[in-house]
């Protein structure tokens, strides 16, 4: 009887989690190269629950357990702004950025020239080239070109090449905020990568449905919470009903 | 229950965009206007399985963790300083930039500010003077005999002075070009002051390497394109409604935790 008070709380929990990622994920429909996150669960044996020694073997307990948040790693829609600085890369391609913590990488092109010429993020972090130095514009640079394999040029030459990365697994990367992601190893130059100057990639949260999966979430909640309560009033009745005396 | 607080962090970042978006339509018509575009991006993730983490002595790791985040913040509103079109006004003092640069403005506590807007003046003593009376630099003026006044895309100002019939030179446009013109602060009025992060100016003439060719007669209307602001207002608004659906999915759910108890 109390194990389905704790596989209920187990279920709970799990969902309250669901509903965490659900809530992020909405919130960031607008930002820039986001990907989406899953919930994956699995179930958890317990194994002192298994009375084996018993004639007819009892039923295994199984708890749930949020086991992996996964990434939809799915290209998001493509938004023109004509923007020279604006670019969106192929699937699987990443920016590689300098930050005081080390190399992260970046599916978030909008980039923008600080007050040292240097490219760089929304957030100042210098973009860096396959020399692994920041890209350097002087101020008499204008009508900047991004080539689609990262060469960028303006009317006074070269001014290197991004370095575009991409990784086998892109699941082991880390989210770090900041749209930014730490990678477990330094990652190669990909010459696949592309990419194409004057487009986003908007966020690929799909708003239908991330709302479907709320409703889903929350009356499955309902229904635990229901259950749980079902389960309490049993137990309640038990104790009135053995513990009469005869 | 980290979801209501995501959402509101939602909320507030789509509010900002509608802020934003509203700007840019109400200054649709700003001659030399150059629109802002919300910039957001995630808050820090909360790492309850980390990735890589090992699952066995054998060393297998996990292939995915187990990230919540927590939610959005707005990183930026940079400028978009793409060019606006250019409207013919028949005005001989108005002037548009086709290209990159700014008009320097002199403001009235000495400092200098920029703009794109052209739609100069003659004040009483001649000099060319925004349409708030601040002079722009360098210091053009008008003589009262001057005719036929005309600016090169060169920015050179020149006028019949007199009675003979041969053009005098009687000024140069300058302008002013910044490494990071995103950077710059706007300060109202069609006007822009220098920061940190924008660099310090360059100047010169129009038409030299890097800097725009002024062209009289015109100015230089607002880069706010309607269809897509009105499209990027009707996605902030649905934007905005489903944040505030996940706070209330998360108070119903709150509410039947505490159902629970009798």
């Amino acid at each position: 009887m109390m194990n389905a008070q704790l596989v209920g709380l187990s279920r709970e929990v799990a969902l309250r989690r669901e509903l965490d990622v659900i809530a992020n994920n909405l919130a960031n429909m607008n930002t820039t190269g986001f990907q989406a996150e899953r919930v994956a669960f699995e179930d958890y044996l317990m194994p002192r629950a298994e009375a084996s020694a018993f004639q007819h073997r009892d039923h295994d307990v199984a708890f749930v357990q949020d086991w992996a948040t996964y990434r939809d790693t799915q290209p998001g829609a493509r938004e023109m702004t004509g923007n020279e600085l604006d670019i969106a890369l192929s699937p699987g391609g990443y920016l590689t950025v300098e930050t005081p913590q080390g190399i992260r990488y970046t599916r978030d092109g909008a980039l923008q020239i600080n007050d040292q010429g240097q490219l760089v993020t929304h957030s100042g972090h210098p973009v860096i080239s396959l020399g692994g130095t920041p890209i350097l514009f002087t101020p008499a640079d204008s009508d900047i070109t991004i080539g689609g394999s990262g060469q960028i040029t303006t009317n006074a030459g070269g001014r290197g090449t991004l370095q575009l990365v991409s990784f086998p697994s892109e699941q082991a990367l880390e989210k770090v905020g900041a749209n930014l992601f730490a990678a477990p190893e330094a990652a190669d130059p990909d010459p696949s990568v592309r990419l194409t100057q004057g487009v986003l990639e908007t966020s690929n949260v799909q708003p239908v449905r991330e709302m479907s999966r709320m409703v889903e979430v929350q009356r499955a909640y309902e229904m635990q919470s229901n259950m749980m309560r079902q389960s309490d009033q049993m137990r309640q009745e038990a104790i009135r009903l053995l513990g009469r005396l005869s | 229950m980290q979801a209501l607080y995501i959402a509101s962090t939602g909320m507030m970042a789509q509010e900002t965009n509608v802020e934003v978006i509203s700007n840019n339509i109400a200054n649709m018509r700003t001659a030399g206007f150059k629109k802002q575009r919300a910039e957001f991006q995630d808050l820090l993730y909360q790492n309850l399985r980390r990735v890589g983490a090992e699952t066995s002595e054998q060393g297998t790791i996990l292939p995915s963790g187990v990230q919540i985040g927590s939610g959005v913040m707005t990183a930026a509103t940079p400028r978009i300083m793409s060019q606006g079109s250019i409207q013919p006004t028949d005005k001989e003092l108005d002037m548009a930039i086709s290209g990159d640069g700014f008009f320097q403005i002199q403001l009235p506590d000495g400092g200098t500010a920029y703009t794109r807007a052209g739609t100069f003046e003659r004040d009483a003593t001649g000099t060319l003077v925004t349409a708030d009376g601040f002079t722009v630099e360098p210091g053009i003026t008008i003589p009262n005999n001057a005719r036929g006044l005309a600016i090169g895309v060169d920015g050179t100002v020149t006028a019949v002075l007199g009675t003979g019939g041969t053009a005098t030179t009687i000024g140069q446009v300058e302008l002013a070009r910044f490494i990071n013109q995103s950077g710059l602060q706007a300060i109202g009025d069609n006007l822009f002051m220098e920061t940190a992060s924008s660099g310090a100016p360059v100047t010169g003439n129009p038409g030299e390497e890097g800097f725009g060719s002024v062209r009289q007669g015109y100015i230089e209307l607002a880069n706010v394109n309607s269809v897509t602001e009105i499209s990027d207002l009707i996605a902030a608004q649905r934007a905005y409604e489903m944040n505030a659906r996940v706070v209330r999915a998360a108070d119903e759910m709150l509410s039947n935790t505490s159902q629970m108890m009798r």
